[in-house]
């Protein structure tokens, strides 16, 4: 029974979630409320952990939330319920996109998707870098990462390793 | 391009997975590194695409740019792998990490490392801007549709879903009128 709960309930997150992982906190702390999955606490440790380990953070806590009620199966369920409400929308819109291809309506919003994807991505850089301006250290790393993307090409490991590497080294100075 | 077998895009999305570290927004750098420079799998366009349109949907986004990405390359089937890779690293990540990984939360390397990569994630998302920015055709739409689109990012709060479904219809509409003209 509690594995049909599980199975519903995080299928209703998967499709009323807008706007990636962090986006489905609140639903995980109404349903802390109603049923006795998990307190409050816990919850809050569960995010701190979804955040530092690989992996989507609304997928982990998804996870996490499902282990912490009913085991490896439930956190299976979990996981796979919240991900289906966007797989049938994902086979959706790309039958859309292959079908009607050459439809000007598609074609004006693929076109449009280009510029709002660049300010989306540099609102973001922004927002995240004020809540850094504070400390020197990050800006000297920033700058410092910024300036080997000049010599060589980006590689997404290569900066995260360099990145929390320096980062560890800082700490224990 | 070639066609990859299910058990290799199975394999990339594995690697995808574990490599994610530092929240949604990184998943597009991530993918134009892994989809298209290394492999020349799908185009930096169309993950540009897919990056918006996984926004736009219910879902976590890096799991919807991951079917995307597998529905173009092997139909549904590819899409179902897609996500199964995905999520690989994680699941076993969580199950049998987390309570090892809990003592360290506090520990000052940890928070060191994660202080860093967080550092990493903002310089990828910035070079990832100036990626696009530079291969897109900038026409006067493209500076116009982005100006505006930046602003209400900025200065209104409003969230990416609003910002792209308000500027898909603007963009529609400006297109339409364009067209009129023309004709």
């Amino acid at each position: 029974m509690i594995y049909f709960l599980l199975a519903y309930e995080f299928f209703k997150i998967g499709l009323f979630s807008f706007g990636g992982g962090y986006a489905t906190i609140p639903f995980l702390y109404h349903l802390s409320q109603i049923y006795n999955w998990y307190t409050i606490p816990e919850l809050e440790h569960m995010t701190a952990i979804a955040g530092i380990t690989p992996g989507p953070v609304g997928i982990n806590v998804a996870t996490y939330a499902g282990y912490k009620t009913a085991g490896i199966l439930g956190s299976l369920i979990a996981t796979t319920f919240e991900v289906l409400p966007s797989f049938i929308c994902v086979i959706i819109v790309s039958k859309l996109i292959k079908n009607y291809s050459d439809n000007f309506y598609v074609k004006s919003v693929i076109e449009s998707l280009k510029p709002i994807s660049c300010a989306l991505l540099l609102s973001v850089g922004v927002n995240l870098l004020k809540t850094e301006l504070h400390n020197v250290y990050s800006l000297i790393l920033l700058f410092v990462l910024l300036l080997i993307s000049r010599k060589s090409k980006k590689d997404p490991i290569l900066y995260m390793i360099i990145a929390g590497v320096s980062g560890a080294f800082l700490k224990l100075l | 391009m070639k066609q990859l077998s299910l058990l290799n895009l199975f394999l990339i999305f594995v690697k995808t997975g574990a490599i994610l570290l530092g929240g949604g927004y990184v998943i597009l750098p991530i993918m134009q590194s892994e989809f298209a420079e290394k492999k020349n799998l799908v185009s930096k366009e169309d993950l540009i695409n897919y990056f918006a349109l996984s926004q736009s949907m219910p879902g976590i986004i890096a799991a919807n740019m991951s079917m995307f990405i597998g529905y173009k390359l092997r139909g549904k089937r590819g899409a179902l792998i897609a996500m199964f890779g995905i999520i690989f690293v994680p699941f076993l990540c969580i199950i049998l990490l987390a309570s090892l990984l809990s003592m360290f939360v506090n520990n000052t390397i940890l928070q060191g490392t994660l202080w860093g990569v967080g550092i990493a994630v903002i310089a990828l998302i910035f070079l990832t801007a100036r990626e696009v920015w530079t291969n897109a055709q900038r026409t006067l739409f493209f500076y116009i549709m982005f100006l505006f689109a930046f602003i209400s990012l900025m200065m209104f709060n409003l969230t990416p879903i609003t910002v792209i479904i308000i500027f898909s219809v603007l963009g529609v509409a400006v297109k339409c009128i364009q067209r009129g003209l023309i004709k």
